[in-house]
């Protein structure tokens, strides 16, 4: 169901040597994922979306970008990425004023390279409705993300706990009620 | 551990003491502390700087078998270097033979620690904390109750401290005291500071090769809330509970009953060990002990607050099954079925890879350099 919107903006000789790697990567054992031969990162948009995206860290570089700075147990850490508010608008699924009719009766799943799942309404990521805004964020401290983070996770900088800023973010499932 | 009640009225003041000099930023005049970025500044009471005489001072506090009714033991006989300031035994051992119920605690990284002990969330200050050891008689530990003017006049008549105490306590008219021997054995303690393991290279140093890619697929498991879990309890840059930090002292410490036993009757956990019921008496608080650092936690066997885990393996065992089946015997139960079991350990299933990887990133926590340093080293020792 997901039409890939994916922009061409790899070389043409990177382009096959990921296809290669992906290749030789779905030949080998399939129990861990991580390795240098991994296919490049990616962040799916799927569900009731008029435009079903696979964003890559360099698409979301070029979208409107947010910051976010978190201090946990002393250490500070400064996120940047997209709001996911931006990431649902890019898909065609606007919010705020433009929001479409029975919005608020959709939720948006986030899911995770390990399983884990969070659910959000999609009021909860409205900045029109509420500022306890979701972050999808891609470097830490100016870094790219890795380790346990994965390339991607989520950070909710007015959640009193990190519960819902999952690691290694893999998909947003847009889902709607009402249609 | 039982302190004799002449002595609360000390232990109270210096814990007021500290918790109030927490609140403040105290001056270090010449002190600097060995950490590096990322990672924050531990808190120092007001009351008690740090200072490299008074560091120096505890240094040779810290190990000097002086300081014990038998005259062979010192802090850092429960507390050996090597083992990450552990012992190897399930349950440390006092100078006059006495066990203690449970096991050493490691002191990497103390000075972080909201509570220093395996199940007394009240115990906030090292000052406060190092009377226990030297004056506790339930067990007796140091066993210097009672002698406490014999070991000054010791310490007094000793050439090497007459020096250090001077440094140490220029401005004290009667350096001398115990509240100063306290002072300064923190002050050291809080020198023990363990930030260059082969992780801490990996995941804060820049430097992607530092670790195995097993071990980096084990701490994906472990920091996974869908499969370990394990950094609920051990989690953050300290792989513990909350920390305080210079600035921000108000996290409390992190205990939890992860079903270790389950006997029968109103006291699931074996006495006296039954974690912070002891302290407060409340049933919820039944065998809920200290989820403490792991950085190291491969030279601290055996594990848990009595040692009765051998290995890391059997550790994993442990958590993965939501608790320990004791088959026979006087201990025997199903710890997953405790009722004041920690909800977050409800087991995870384990492949026998991710069990390798998971052991592997615990090794990843061994800081071979702080188990080497020489400045937290025996000064009294010869070559």
């Amino acid at each position: 169901m997901t039409a890939r919107l994916v922009r061409p903006r790899r070389r043409p000789l990177l382009a096959l040597a990921a296809a290669t790697a992906a290749l030789l990567f779905s030949l080998a054992p399939a129990a861990h994922a991580q390795s240098a031969l991994a296919p490049e990162p990616t962040i799916t948009v799927r569900g009731d979306v008029p435009t079903p995206l696979v964003l890559t860290a360099a698409d979301l570089a070029a979208m409107p970008r947010a910051t976010v700075t978190t201090t946990n147990n002393g250490m500070t850490t400064t996120y940047r990425g997209v709001w996911v508010a931006d990431v649902l608008a890019k898909a065609g699924f606007a919010l705020g004023p433009a929001a479409r009719r029975n919005s608020l009766s959709g939720y948006v799943l986030a899911r995770a390279t390990d399983g884990y799942q969070v659910l959000f309404s999609i009021g909860e990521l409205d900045p029109a409705i509420t500022d306890g805004q979701a972050l999808l964020a891609d470097t830490a401290n100016d870094q790219p993300l890795f380790a346990e983070n994965g390339r991607f996770r989520l950070v909710l900088p007015k959640d009193k706990r990190g519960a819902r800023s999952m690691r290694m973010l893999a998909s947003l499932d847009v889902v709607l009620l009402i249609k | 551990m039982r302190i004799r009640p002449r002595l609360l009225i000390p232990v109270a003041l210096l814990v007021a003491a500290a918790t109030l000099g927490t609140a403040l930023r105290a001056p270090e005049p010449d002190f600097a502390w060995r950490i590096p970025a990322p990672f924050p500044r531990p808190p120092v009471p007001a009351d008690n700087p740090m200072s490299v005489a008074k560091v120096e001072l505890g240094r040779h506090l810290f190990h000097d078998e002086r300081m014990s009714v038998n005259g062979r033991q010192s802090c850092a006989s429960c507390h050996q270097q090597a083992l990450a300031f552990t012992d190897g035994l399930g349950q440390a051992v006092g100078a006059t033979g006495m066990r203690h119920p449970r096991g050493s605690m490691s002191l990497t990284n103390v000075a972080y620690a909201p509570a220093l002990a395996w199940a007394d969330p009240t115990l906030h200050a090292l000052e406060a904390q190092a009377l226990v050891p030297m004056l506790g008689t339930d067990p007796i530990e140091l066993g210097l109750d009672g002698r406490e003017a014999e070991f000054l006049r010791t310490v007094r008549g000793d050439a090497t401290y007459r020096r250090l105490f001077a440094r140490a306590f220029a401005d004290d008219a009667e350096p001398y005291s115990l509240r100063n021997v306290v002072r300064a054995i923190a002050a050291f303690e809080r020198t023990l500071l363990s930030f260059r393991s082969p992780y801490d290279r990996y995941r804060y140093g820049g430097e992607p090769g530092a670790i195995s890619e097993s071990a980096k697929r084990g701490a994906a498991f472990f920091f996974s809330g869908q499969q370990g879990g394990c950094f609920q309890c051990h989690g953050r840059w300290n792989l513990s509970g909350g920390v305080r930090v210079e600035g921000d002292t108000s996290a409390e410490g992190t205990f939890a009953n992860t079903g270790l036993y389950n006997l029968a009757g109103a006291r699931s956990y074996p006495a006296p060990n039954t974690g912070v019921h002891a302290v407060t008496g409340r049933a919820e608080d039944m065998g809920r002990f200290r989820a403490p650092t792991l950085r190291n936690i491969t030279v601290t066997a055996p594990y848990m607050h009595d040692g009765s885990v051998a290995t890391l393996d059997a550790v994993l065992d442990h958590y993965a099954a939501g608790g320990r089946t004791i088959a026979t015997g006087p201990h025997a139960g199903v710890g997953r079925l405790n009722p004041h079991k920690a909800p977050n350990v409800d087991g995870f299933a384990l492949s026998v890879e991710q069990r390798r990887d998971l052991l592997a990133f615990l090794a990843t926590l061994t800081d071979t350099a702080f188990l080497r340093d020489t400045s937290f080293s025996d000064p009294w020792r010869r070559p």
